[in-house]
C-alpha cells in the first residue's frame, strides 16, 4: 500500500482496490498511523456526507464522524474481511447516525437558506455565478430546488431515507446496501421503491403548492 | 415477454428499471409498454429526474479543521499508553526547533574552529639551525662499493673539508692491498659528505668509517 501523508487536509483519495485492501487492513490492524491517515483521506468525506444526509445537521454530523472513526480504530482488529472495508465502515456510520438520531429524538432539521449564504457554491456544485454565465435568478432557482429535495429527503422515514441516501447519493449497489444494513436485497429493493415513490409525491406536492 | 395488465403494475418496476436491476424479459416488456404509453413515459421521466436531483445534492466535505481534529484523535488513540504519549509530545515539541538548533550548532562549531585556528602558531618553512656547538661530518651519499675485503672488516678515518669533499683517508685496521686502495680511492671520490660545523659554520673534520661485507642470500 502506498503510504499517504496527510496534514489535516480533507483530501478525497480513491478507495483501495480489493487486492490492496487486504494489505491496508493488515497495516490498520498493526496500528500504522500512515494507514489510518490514508483511510481518513479516502473515507472521511463520503462518510461525512452520508452521516450529514442521515442526520441533517453539519455540527452533529462532525461529532458522529469522529465517533465513527474512533469505532473503526478500536474495532479494526475485529474486522474479519467477510464484507469489504467500505461496507464495514458504512455499516458503522449508519449505525452511529441511527443511534445519534435515536438519542436526540426524531426531529426535522430545516436549514435556513439564503442566496447570500457564503456556502452557496458548496451547496450548488457546477452552478457558479459568472463562471457558468448563470443568472442570479437561475442560481437561486436551482438552490431552491435542491433545498426542496433536501427537505423532502429529510422528511422521509429513516428506513427509506437510509436506503435512498446509500443508493442515490453514495452510489452503493443493492448488494452493498444489503450488507451495510444487514437486510435482504429484496428488502433493499422494496424500501428503495417505496422511498422513491414517497419522495416523488412530496416533490410533486411542493411543486404544486 | 411479460404482459402487464395495467400501468400501475408496470410502474412498480420503474425503481428497479432505472437502476438497471430488472431481468432482460422485464426490460423488454417495459420497453414495449413504454413505446405505446405516454403517461408511463412521463412517470419514468419523473423517476429519472428525481435520481438526477438526488445525485446532484451538494456533497458535504470535511472542513480542514475537522480533518485535523480527526488526525489528532487518531494519533492520540494510537498512542494511548503514557510512554508513547510522552514520546509523541516530545517529538512534537522538538521537531520545530530541531533543524534550526542543529544548523545553529554546526555554525557555532565552524566559527569556533575558525577562531581557534587563528590562535594556533603557524608552522614556518625555515630549516632548523643546529644548536650544537661542534658537529662531525656526516655521510650524504656513499658510492657503491664492489671490492673484496677477504672477509675481514675494514676501518678507515676520512678527512672531510669545509665543502664536504674527502681530502685524504687512512686505514686504521683491515686488509691492505694496492688493488683495495684503488677501489677505495674511487669510492671516496664519488661519495658525498656533509661537512663538520663549528657554531653553525662549515669546517673540516674527521669521520671514521667501518666496512664489513654482508652477503645476503636469495
Amino acid at each position: 500500500m502506498e503510504s499517504v501523508h496527510l496534514m489535516g487536509v480533507a483530501l478525497d483519495l480513491t478507495a483501495p482496490a480489493s487486492s490492496d485492501e487486504a494489505a491496508l487492513v493488515e497495516e490498520l490492524k498493526a496500528g500504522s498511523e500512515e494507514a489510518f491517515a490514508y483511510l481518513l483521506g479516502v473515507y472521511q468525506n463520503p462518510v461525512f456526507n452520508l452521516i450529514f444526509h442521515m442526520i441533517g445537521d453539519q455540527t452533529e454530523a462532525a461529532d458522529v464522524l469522529q465517533n465513527v472513526f474512533l469505532k473503526i480504530l478500536r474495532g479494526i482488529r475485529q474486522f474479519n474481511g467477510k464484507s469489504s472495508l467500505k461496507t464495514w465502515i458504512y455499516r458503522i456510520a449508519v449505525h452511529e447516525a441511527s443511534n445519534h438520531r435515536r438519542s436526540c429524538g426524531r426531529r426535522l432539521f430545516h436549514e435556513p437558506f439564503s442566496v447570500d449564504d457564503e456556502s452557496l457554491q458548496a451547496r450548488v456544485p457546477g452552478v457558479m455565478l459568472g463562471r457558468d454565465r448563470e443568472t442570479p435568478y437561475r442560481v437561486y432557482e436551482q438552490a431552491e430546488r435542491q433545498a426542496e429535495v433536501k427537505r423532502a429527503l429529510e422528511s422521509l422515514a429513516r428506513p427509506y431515507r437510509t436506503v435512498v441516501v446509500l443508493r442515490e447519493i453514495e452510489d452503493l449497489s443493492y448488494e452493498e446496501i444489503a450488507q451495510v444494513l444487514g437486510i435482504a436485497e429484496g428488502t433493499v429493493k422494496s424500501r428503495l421503491r417505496r422511498g422513491r415513490e414517497i419522495l416523488k409525491r412530496k416533490l410533486a406536492a411542493q411543486m404544486g403548492s | 415477454m411479460m404482459i402487464f395488465e395495467s400501468c400501475a403494475e408496470i410502474r412498480s418496476y420503474f425503481s428497479d428499471y432505472v437502476d438497471g436491476a430488472c431481468d432482460t424479459r422485464t426490460v423488454h416488456s417495459i420497453r414495449y409498454h413504454l413505446s405505446n404509453c405516454m403517461p408511463c413515459n412521463e412517470e419514468l421521466e419523473r423517476y429519472r429526474s428525481l435520481q438526477t436531483e438526488l445525485h446532484e445534492l451538494a456533497r458535504r466535505q470535511v472542513s480542514s479543521s475537522l480533518a485535523l481534529r480527526l488526525r489528532v484523535q487518531v494519533s492520540q488513540e494510537l498512542h494511548r499508553n503514557l510512554a508513547q504519549r510522552v514520546m509523541v509530545r516530545l517529538e512534537n515539541m522538538f521537531r520545530p526547533v530541531l533543524l534550526p538548533s542543529v544548523a545553529g550548532f554546526l555554525v557555532a562549531l565552524v566559527c569556533m574552529g575558525l577562531v581557534l585556528g587563528e590562535g594556533t602558531p603557524r608552522s614556518n618553512n625555515i630549516p632548523d639551525v643546529p644548536l650544537q656547538i661542534v658537529t662531525p661530518p656526516r655521510i650524504q651519499e656513499l658510492a657503491p662499493m664492489n671490492f673484496d675485503m677477504g672477509g675481514r672488516p675494514l676501518v678507515l678515518v676520512t678527512y672531510v673539508n669545509a665543502r664536504g669533499e674527502v681530502t685524504s683517508y687512512s686505514i686504521l685496521s683491515g686488509p691492505h692491498s694496492p688493488k683495495l686502495m684503488e677501489h677505495l680511492d674511487r669510492m671516496m671520490y664519488f661519495s658525498l659528505f656533509y661537512p663538520a660545523t663549528s657554531f653553525g659554520v662549515p669546517t673540516s673534520g674527521r669521520l671514521v668509517l667501518s666496512f664489513r661485507r654482508i652477503t645476503v642470500r636469495g
